[in-house]
């Protein structure tokens, strides 16, 4: 075990965190929309072209750096759809080109980039399917920092036989405990800062106890998550990636609460970029949700219970 | 970065389940207590005996003292194997894991030479005098009083909490050296007969077993100056040391994981049915034990490369003890009014998730540290 980077790996970082820099980031979601934004074409268009889009080799179980990658992706607050393409496409099988949406199958009602995705990966308890909408879902107004689509129920067809079914909820679920873990990061990164310069009663309210025991718990839970999330990118297990969703739906509670509150009435302005981390946590939970209840999904993986 | 075990640590785990799959089918059954009891002492030492003689009771060790020059990783697999089947090694644990490499680091040729051949046989158990009346989580507080006489230190005072205190052969002792000193420089730490004139033990009954805890009452006990571990004065920076290697030597999280584990199959073997709010509970308590489990490995792995120790210590610890408390939760709700039978899996899990976060340092103390350390927020 090595939880340092390979060379390999920095250098990989450090290109995708040079790409996010400049066409990612607070500032560009707020230029797309802020926390109702619009896709960002430009940004995988981007991330396609330096390869980091096909970044998991097809057939290797491991995805530990193209986890990697979406990790930073995620923590730049992108617009996109990456974390499907990421980790959920290499296991179907087949080319699957531009945006993604996965849904559990029957889906009906909101689903984020259903309306500007090409394709609609559709989960269901014994297959796969891969659909068009060829209808376009409808974008709704959405609050919560994606683009939102409005699913009125899915095409019929496209069953992909022989489809991983199992395999592939759990990359959902590695994919969407790695986007939280970088929302979550950037929301805990922007508070600590916050309570460090803020000074009410001659002191930083980040030297109060109380605040401190709040964030670092949070801390912890944040941790726990990231490193569940990249072992489980790393071995495929079904058990890791169970608890790595659960561990970061939970964990995302925590910081959903405790940054806000920590930032007082700060952290409710829209000027200010908390809530364009913290409200994308509430998409994502409700999108684990989907792939079955996080804490209950880990107790059946380790006991069929 | 990468996730595999080495090769060497695989065959190292097969080859100890196969020896404990002989000596200890399933459970041991001494493991009642949560501190380790006084209980099943006699088994840990004929048990800590057995792995002495494989060479896996200080496999971590030097070779000079007995070890057999293992790394982390294989030290980390032993502890994993043992806590998950109640550390039968009982007491014998703290010795190996830092008392013995504490008495390398800041012992003399002689301390060495007298000390560690016991601890390396498994022939030893010692106690940790650490704790007082009005110095718990403020350590550095302490009061009982060392005065040079001769060749003697001549000392007074009491320790409390002191687990093993009635079984113990010797007492890893920090004492008042100084007491005009500012309070961290005027420590030192002795190393203690037991059965010294002048010391008395006195039991305290414990909620989580019979014999959990004692009281140590010391009245001119004399000490001689050539036990003393490392410089007068300079005690703390010693323990320090010592413990701070000691965060995630016990790794709870895998006992917890064990009750876990056989709380669901239990249930489900005599076929009650787990509600959803338990299988909720279970999920939780499974996850949690889970990031536990990979945090303490992350502190394994800057051992394994000689890292200096780091606030992700700190974090392992947190998350191990909220891995106690969820595997309480977990076991109560699926058991239900069995937690009234004493002895049940969810009744003893409730006593020991209750120290989780007091023994070896309190929860607090590590939330303290990580948000100074690891978050680097502002002093108070």
């Amino acid at each position: 075990m090595d939880f340092t980077l390979n060379a390999h790996q920095e250098a990989v970082l450090d290109a995708v965190g040079t790409l996010l820099s400049r066409h990612a980031g607070p500032a560009r979601l707020h230029g797309l929309g802020g926390d109702e934004p619009g896709y960002d074409h430009d940004l995988d268009k981007r991330l396609a072209e330096a390869g980091f889009l096909d970044i998991a080799e097809p057939g290797s179980i491991c995805r530990l750096d193209a986890a990697l990658v979406l990790e930073a992706i995620a923590g730049s607050l992108a617009s996109s759809a990456a974390g499907w393409r990421l980790l959920v496409v290499p296991t179907l099988g087949v080319d699957v080109d531009g945006p993604v949406a996965v849904v559990p199958e029957g889906h009906s009602g909101p689903a984020r980039f259903a309306a500007d995705a090409d394709t609609l990966v559709v989960i269901g308890d014994d297959h796969v399917r891969l659909v068009r909408p060829d209808r376009g879902a409808a974008r709704i107004r959405s609050r919560l920092g994606w683009p939102v689509g409005d699913l009125n129920g899915l095409p019929a067809g496209g069953v992909i036989h022989d489809a991983p079914v199992s395999e592939v909820r759990s990359w959902a679920r590695v994919a969407v405990a790695t986007e939280m873990v970088g929302a979550m990061q950037f929301a805990l990164d922007i508070t600590v800062q916050h309570v460090s310069d803020r000074r009410q009663f001659d002191r930083a309210i980040g030297s109060f106890q109380a605040v401190q025991h709040g964030l670092a718990e949070c801390a912890v839970a944040v941790e726990g998550a990231r490193w569940l999330a990249l072992e489980a990118a790393f071995t495929g297990s079904a058990g890791t990636a169970a608890a790595a969703l659960a561990q970061a739906s939970e964990a995302s509670k925590l910081i959903f609460r405790r940054t806000h509150q920590y930032h007082g009435a700060m952290g409710f302005t829209r000027e200010y970029d908390l809530h364009l981390a913290t409200l994308r946590l509430l998409a994502l939970r409700s999108e684990a949700g989907s792939l079955g209840r996080p804490a209950a999904a880990c107790a059946r993986e380790h006991w069929g219970i | 970065m990468e996730f595999d075990w080495a090769e060497e640590d695989l065959s190292y785990r097969s080859e100890l389940q196969a020896f404990l799959a002989e000596e200890l089918p399933g459970r041991w059954e001494g493991a009642t207590a949560v501190l380790g009891s006084a209980d099943n002492a006699e088994y840990s030492r004929r048990f800590a005996g057995l792995l002495a003689e494989k060479g896996w009771l200080t496999p971590h060790w030097p070779t000079e003292w007995g070890g057999t020059g293992a790394t982390p990783w294989m030290l980390a697999v032993l502890g994993e194997e043992l806590w998950s089947r109640g550390e039968p090694r009982g007491p014998q644990y703290m010795n190996v894991n830092w008392i013995g490499p504490s008495i390398m680091a800041h012992g003399t040729v002689e301390q060495c030479q007298r000390y560690l051949p016991p601890i390396a046989a498994g022939d030893v158990i010692w106690c940790q005098g650490f704790s007082e009346p009005e110095a718990g989580t403020d350590l550095a507080s302490l009061q009982t009083r060392a005065v040079r006489d001769g060749d003697d230190y001549v000392v007074n005072g009491s320790k409390i909490w002191t687990s093993y205190g009635d079984i113990a052969d010797h007492c890893y002792l920090l004492v008042r050296t100084d007491p005009r000193a500012e309070r961290h420089r005027g420590i030192s730490v002795l190393l203690m007969a037991m059965d010294s004139p002048g010391l008395v033990v006195r039991p305290i009954p414990g909620m989580v077993g019979e014999h959990s805890f004692t009281e140590l009452f010391l009245t001119d006990v004399r000490i001689p100056v050539a036990n003393r571990l490392g410089p007068e004065n300079e005690g703390w920076n010693v323990v320090r040391e010592a413990l701070s290697f000691e965060r995630v030597g016990a790794p709870r999280w895998a006992r917890a994981a064990l009750v876990l584990d056989e709380t669901v199959r239990g249930a489900l073997e005599q076929g009650r049915s787990i509600d959803p709010m338990a299988v909720e509970a279970v999920g939780l308590a499974k996850t949690a034990c889970e990031a536990a489990r990979v945090l303490c490995y992350r502190v394994i792995d800057e051992r394994a490369r000689d890292l200096p120790p780091s606030p992700h210590a700190n974090v392992a610890r947190v998350a191990m003890v909220q891995a106690e408390r969820l595997v309480a939760d977990a076991c109560a709700a699926i058991e239900g009014n069995e937690i009234m039978r004493y002895g049940s899996d969810s009744d003893l899990q409730m006593r020991k998730s209750l120290a989780a976060g007091v023994a070896a340092g309190t929860y607090e103390v590590q939330l303290n540290l990580v948000s100074r350390r690891h978050l680097r927020l502002p002093k108070g």
